[in-house]
């Protein structure tokens, strides 16, 4: 790549070659049909391929890949959560991303910022210590830092004490980071592609034939296909697919909105969250500030941005920084998320055989798509839910043994 | 800002509302199995389309029912539970617990 | 006669706010409250003609709740009729707001001479009312009074309910949104000035009092003592 930059860099004859080849004609049958392109449908894909040699496989979007939550999202990538089973799993995770832009040969511009969640009220400090205890425990670089220590790594914040909520700590993780989120899904595309993996855009699965209580097929906008295996990964519509399969989930449909402002000078290095505040705040590599809140008050299937979302937000981020007034907002969207009552995933088998689920993202999921996508071509290849995913399977609920991640949710819902 | 029309206040900011989730009956919670009543607690219909919810007034704590559209976000009919409810809801004695 | 509020046992959670203002208290129903504040009570009840605000949290009030409140109300001599969100004078000077089809507020008026109020307190008691519940409100409920001309445009500015006086009628009431805190609103004219008595969670009477002169500064609102309203009728 690097060399390619120095031949070509100047050289009007560089070979640009397309990213996905041309979409082939959908084939009657496949082994694995995974339902999805956004990054969790094809990270699985591509280690599918990558791990376990199953390459007979096709992923069917019904737009276009990443247009879902994976190109909408705020990108943070952490692993300070509050249960053991999450911490683990979210550390996997980040330690994939670490090394993910040299496994991808892509660049999916990896930005370790370091990641304050700041706690303005005794019970956050309490949370924050809680968090960190764990953290540190499963060997996640994780620390509760007080008002001096804030002001010397974050001096743009405002710390006054004149604040309808001032700042008490923070609960600080060194290695929390931001990525290009569409590079990570164009990155597993390509080389899920050129590992003979078929993605299918502009195709959607409107059906499922199930016999016996197991998969047979789909049933798409361009015609059924056979398949051994099938796995969903549609994030807010995970409801619509389940109905189709016939069972129900734990999960409410929920838009969440995000904005950015116009671009600044780089003075904010850090990721920002406030809990309490329900806002989060980072800068791009492009100086644009990225920010984003709770979910919206009620579910629905729509990704509508409205004013409410965007004063609630501005209200807090300027307690914040308040020398922000005046900065413009230049865009503002909504993700459709699929919002759990435990705040963690739902992965792993389902009521129907050879039918697999990855869903329950939530405003999570990101951070999850390499750890997610490796994990589960594991259960699928091999029939076995691996250990790490055990605690996330849909029959907890059953179970009444719920893994409850409400306190490490980046803000309060 | 979204209006929602409160069968007790009449037309109100949405942001006095909120949201109790979708209207489905309660299983007798001494007789059901744990499935069933987990799936009363954690399991969503989620339905893209027409919902029947509960919707609560915050200013006033005033509980009723509304069906709205979740694609469009509309909201369709406001009524009191008096509609629904005739009577209070009862559930038998649970059966005796222990040997 | 000045009266240091400390030495009551009783006064407005909104006395020490009062008194940075100059105001001078005395004794209602055991309570110290503002007769005036800062300025002279002819002066107050002009500024109350315009836009003022007053702390009405000494008079009497009392709440009840539950499915058969209307009928043991109705029995203990109150006039209702069925409409919610209404206020339903009682002509001896006392209100009775119904907010809903089962929940009451109950209002003394400014000289003291009903006596409703304390005679629906002494008559409920858990068994003899069945179905009707006490809602302290005395304990739980601030009251301000926020009157003048200029009171409808004001309110445009912190809540999202249409107060003015065309469109909101004398006795009507909006359980609403005020400054971003739950508030019962209900408009009760004196005389021929507009007024309106917001009831609300007294642990927030600090701030909700805050806010509104904030918003009233503009139309040159101002607080005004108990005096004041009286003199308006
Ligand atoms: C505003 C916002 C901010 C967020 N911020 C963060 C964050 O900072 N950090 C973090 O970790 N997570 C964050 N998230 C959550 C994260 O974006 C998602 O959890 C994650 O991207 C989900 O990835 P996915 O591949 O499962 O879903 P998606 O990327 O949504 O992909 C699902 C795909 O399925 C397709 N599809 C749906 N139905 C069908 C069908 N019937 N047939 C074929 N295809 C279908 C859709 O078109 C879509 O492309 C945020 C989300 C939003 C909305």
């Amino acid at each position: 790549m690097a060399f390619g930059l120095i031949k070509y860099g100047l050289s009007p004859r560089y070979p640009g070659k397309r990213f996905l080849s041309r979409q082939p004609e959908l084939k009657s049958s496949y082994d694995v049909v995974i339902i999805g392109g956004g990054g969790h449908g094809l990270a699985c894909a591509y280690y599918l391929a990558k791990n376990h040699g199953v390459k007979n496989v096709a992923v069917l979007e019904k737009g276009y890949i990443g247009g879902g939550n994976t190109g909408r999202n705020t990108a943070i990538i952490r692993s300070n959560y509050l249960t053991p089973e999450g911490v683990a799993f979210y550390d996997e995770s980040v330690r994939l991303f670490q090394g993910l832009s040299e496994d991808l040969d892509f660049n999916i511009l990896y930005s370790e910022r370091g990641h304050f969640t700041l706690a303005h009220t005794d019970a956050a400090m309490r949370t924050s210590r809680w968090r960190a205890e764990v953290n540190k425990h499963l060997g996640v670089n994780s620390e509760v830092v007080d008002r001096e220590d804030l002001k010397r790594l974050v001096p743009s914040l405002n710390l006054s004490e004149d604040v309808r909520y001032p700042i008490m700590g923070a609960l600080y993780h060194p290695p929390g980071a931001i990525a290009r989120h569409d590079a990570v899904a164009w990155g597993y595309a390509g080389r899920a592609a050129e590992m003979g993996i078929e993605i299918h855009q502009g195709t959607e699965v409107t059906g499922l034939e199930i016999e016996d209580g197991r998969i047979t097929g789909v049933v798409t906008n361009r015609g059924r296909v056979a398949c051994g295996k099938a796995m969903q990964a549609v994030a807010g519509l995970s409801g619509v697919m389940a109905n189709m399969a016939g069972f129900k989930l734990p999960i409410k449909t929920v838009p969440l909105q995000a904005c950015v402002s116009m671009p600044l000078k780089p003075f904010l290095d850090p990721i920002i969250v406030s809990g309490s505040l329900h806002v989060y705040i980072s800068q791009s590599s492009r100086g644009e500030l990225v920010m984003g809140g709770s979910t919206d008050p009620y579910p629905r299937y729509q990704t509508r941005s409205t004013l409410d979302f965007i004063e609630g937000l501005m209200a807090h981020i300027l307690e914040l920084f308040p020398f922000l007034a005046d900065v413009p907002i230049l865009r503002q969207w909504a993700g459709m998320t699929d919002m759990t009552p435990d705040f963690s995933p739902v992965m792993g088998e389902t009521p129907v055989k050879n039918y697999y689920i990855d869903s329950g993202w939530g405003t999570w999921g990101f951070k999850a798509t390499p750890v997610c996508g490796k994990r589960m071509a594991e259960t699928i290849a091999t029939g076995r839910v691996p250990a790490l995913l055990q605690p996330f399977r849909l029959s907890r609920f059953e179970e009444y043994s719920l893994v409850g991640e409400k306190g490490a949710a980046s803000v309060g819902h | 800002m979204k209006i929602i029309n409160c069968p007790l206040n009449g037309p109100r900011n949405a942001q006095e509302f909120v949201h109790g989730g979708e209207f489905v009956a309660m299983p007798d919670p001494h007789r059901s199995s744990d499935a069933e009543w987990s799936s009363f607690v954690f399991l969503e219909n989620n339905t893209a389309g027409v919902v029947r919810e509960w919707w609560c007034h915050v200013p006033t704590a005033y509980w009723f029912i509304a069906e709205r559209d979740t694609i469009k976000d509309e909201f369709i009919r406001t009524y009191d539970p008096s509609e629904v409810f005739r009577e209070r809801v009862e559930f038998a004695k649970p059966p005796a617990q222990g040997s | 006669m000045a009266l240091n509020p400390s030495t009551l046992p009783a006064r407005s959670f909104l006395y020490r706010e009062l008194q940075k203002f100059g105001a001078v208290f005395g004794e209602v129903n055991g309570y110290a409250s503002a007769m005036t504040v800062g300025a002279d009570a002819a002066a107050e009840a002009a500024q109350a003609r315009s836009l003022g605000l007053c702390d009405l949290s000494a008079l009497k009030r009392i709440g009840f709740k539950g499915w058969a409140t209307a009928e043991w109300l109705t029995s203990q001599g109150v006039t209702l009729e069925d409409a919610p969100n209404r206020v339903y004078p009682q002509g001896d000077g006392a209100r009775v707001a119904r907010l809903s089809k089962g929940e009451f507020v109950v209002l003394g008026d400014l000289e003291g001479r009903s006596t409703l109020p304390d005679r629906l307190g002494g008559a409920w008691s858990m068994a003899s009312a069945n179905g009707c519940f006490r809602v302290p409100r005395e304990d739980a409920s601030a009251w301000l009074t926020l009157t003048g001309a200029e009171g409808g445009a004001m309110f445009a500015k912190v809540c999202g309910v249409d107060l003015r006086p065309h469109k909101f009628p004398n006795n009507g009431i909006a359980q609403t949104s005020l400054a971003r805190m739950n508030a019962i609103i209900m408009r009760a004219d004196r005389g021929n000035t507009l007024a309106y008595d917001l009831v609300f969670d007294l642990a927030s009477a600090v701030y909700l009092w805050g806010a509104l002169l904030d918003a009233m500064a503009e139309f040159g609102g101002k607080p005004v003592g108990l005096d004041a309203i009286k003199a308006l009728g």
